[in-house]
């Protein structure tokens, strides 16, 4: 009887808020035109990644990069306790249970190396919204590189440019084709696509997968998502 | 960060803005400051003659911002580069409107400059042709004063906004930095102006332009030191990144620039010069220039200490 009460008021209450609250929703002008704009998102998942770095090459080939310099890498992270002995190997030093994280641009909505840029250089393109470089406005200045929270652009000792991961917007992009090193990856590690278009791998795979964002805290709202290893038998 | 996927390497090995920085940030303080005293003193006593520390002020101010210019520029991957950040500009960007200040700023200390040797470049037979020149400057002088004024002040927070956008350095990106540049360019821009008007003007050390400057002389250092303890004062109660890098006080090789440099040299220095000494050396020439020495050097040391340990204390 009581839980009948309860149930009765819950979606009373829930009618008169929605319609308190949906009205607000609806008039963000914002929401509308960002849904018509692709928003292209990379997802990195750590449980298939056997760190093989093959994506990393064909990063180089594609765009071109000079030796010794990569648009973007792999950092090996051992999971084992310091100082403790391994439980598979019996060593106290090992790199037994390996996970392996993309260092790459993260593609931030919210970029502070385009608002800091004092030439435009570092801008978000204007079709598809990728953070991308005109290397012929660059000056060189390392202003983006010291502004972005992940350390993750570089001079291009070549060009002597900022560089960073576009999604090979110029190289793959443009041509309908899927970046570099998504097509490379045997291991189906790297998902990529628009996560404003509902039917898009990408947007299903996030609606039923956890991921992660990478230092959240700055709000700057990265698009390179992380779906964490899984531990089994625990 | 339990739980958490995370990186520690980076793509760009290293700090991104070295030591030529720094020096830049000093010289950019020095120019300011130094300007910006000299103009404030000749406003407030509706002084209209050159005086020594004028001269000595317009000189320092338009050399040490063109070598600040030559760091600048020498620290671009390529320098000559330097052009596309006078073409292109983004109205978002600290530099960019740091740049827009700049480009008004320097042709005017030039000006400035050349109005107040009027004297001494007259007396240079080959620079009569500028003598037409500076008559015709001399209308807009007070427009230009005022105007200048605001740019040397501009300019010595500029340097500190510029850097407090980078926002994932806990010592860097704090919003009492653009005051405490202001305060430590004042210092030191005023120091150095001091020692220039004492030997190349021949002031007198103990003039009414030096005496006013003496009493203004504690207060900016008393700002300037509360400026710093805010600074360390909110790293040590802040968040657990801002924890980490309070760490820069106590542990590594830019504390010693800190406690020895800033604080030792900076503040300790011209204390002890002139209030642990006898009257008769404190008011002498040599406690003069070891005290303006000490507050010049304090100030690059700072810039030194903020840039470099603010850079490799990283959340």
């Amino acid at each position: 009887m009581s839980e009948n009460i309860e149930r009765r008021r819950f979606l009373k209450c829930l009618g008169a808020s929605s319609l308190i609250i949906a009205p607000l929703g609806c008039s963000s002008i914002e929401e509308e035109s960002d849904a018509n704009k692709p928003h292209y998102v990379m997802v990195f998942d750590q449980n298939k990644c056997t760190g093989c770095g093959e994506c990393k090459d064909a990063c180089n080939v594609t765009n071109n990069l000079p030796d010794g310099k990569s648009r973007m890498i792999m950092e090996q992270q051992s999971g084992g306790v310091a100082g403790e002995t391994c439980p598979h190997c019996g060593k106290k030093n090992c790199d037994c249970e390996r996970k392996y994280v993309r260092v790459s641009c993260q593609q931030c909505k919210n970029a502070p190396c385009v608002t800091v840029c004092p030439t435009g250089a570092a801008h978000r393109d204007e079709k598809t919204g990728i953070v991308t470089m005109d290397a012929s406005k660059c000056a060189g200045c390392k202003y983006c590189i010291g502004a972005c929270p992940y350390d993750a652009r570089f001079i291009n000792k070549e060009t002597d440019v900022a560089d960073n991961c576009d999604f090979c917007l110029n190289t793959k992009l443009s041509k309908g084709e899927l970046p570099a090193c998504v097509q490379q990856c045997r291991y189906d590690a790297l998902i990529f696509g628009d996560a404003n278009d509902p039917t898009s791998y990408v947007s299903k795979l996030l609606r039923v997968k956890d991921s992660v964002r990478i230092k959240p805290g700055f709000g700057t709202e990265p698009s390179l998502r992380y779906i964490p290893i899984v531990k089994l038998g625990v | 960060m339990d739980g958490t996927i995370d990186f520690t390497m980076g793509l760009s090995q290293g700090i991104a803005w070295p030591w030529p920085i720094a020096v830049y940030l000093f010289f950019a303080g020095i120019s300011g400051g130094a300007l910006a005293t000299a103009i404030f003193i000749r406003f407030y006593k509706k002084q209209t003659e050159n005086t020594a520390f004028y001269k000595a002020a317009a000189i320092i101010s338009f050399v040490t911002i063109s070598l600040g210019m030559l760091c600048l520029v020498l620290d671009l991957t390529n320098p000559l580069f330097f052009w596309r950040i006078l073409v292109y500009y983004n109205l978002n960007s600290v530099m960019s409107i740091g740049v827009i200040a700049l480009t008004a700023y320097i042709p005017l200390t030039a000006i400035i400059a050349l109005l107040a040797l009027e004297d001494e470049l007259r007396a240079i037979p080959a620079l009569k042709v500028l003598m037409p020149v500076i008559e015709k400057l001399k209308a807009v002088r007070k427009p230009m004063e005022v105007m200048v004024l605001i740019l040397a002040l501009s300019v010595c927070a500029y340097t500190g906004f510029l850097i407090s956008a980078l926002i994932r350095f806990p010592i860097i990106n704090t919003s009492v930095l653009p005051a405490l540049f202001i305060a430590s360019g004042i210092s030191a821009g005023a120091a150095s102006a001091k020692m220039l008007a004492v030997s190349l003007f021949k002031e007198d050390l103990h003039s009414q332009d030096m005496k006013l400057l003496h009493g203004a002389e504690w207060p900016i250092m008393f700002a300037e030191a509360m400026f710093i303890f805010m600074i360390a004062t909110s790293l040590m109660t802040g968040n657990a990144g801002a924890q980490s890098a309070f760490a820069a006080f106590h542990t590594g090789e830019w504390a010693n620039v800190f406690w020895f440099g800033v604080i030792g040299i900076g503040f300790a220095g011209p204390l002890l010069l002139n209030f642990a000494t006898s009257k008769s050396f404190s008011h002498s020439a040599k406690a003069f220039y070891a005290s303006g020495v000490c507050a010049v050097t304090g100030m690059m040391c700072l810039r030194l200490f903020i840039l470099y340990a603010g850079q490799n204390f990283a959340i």
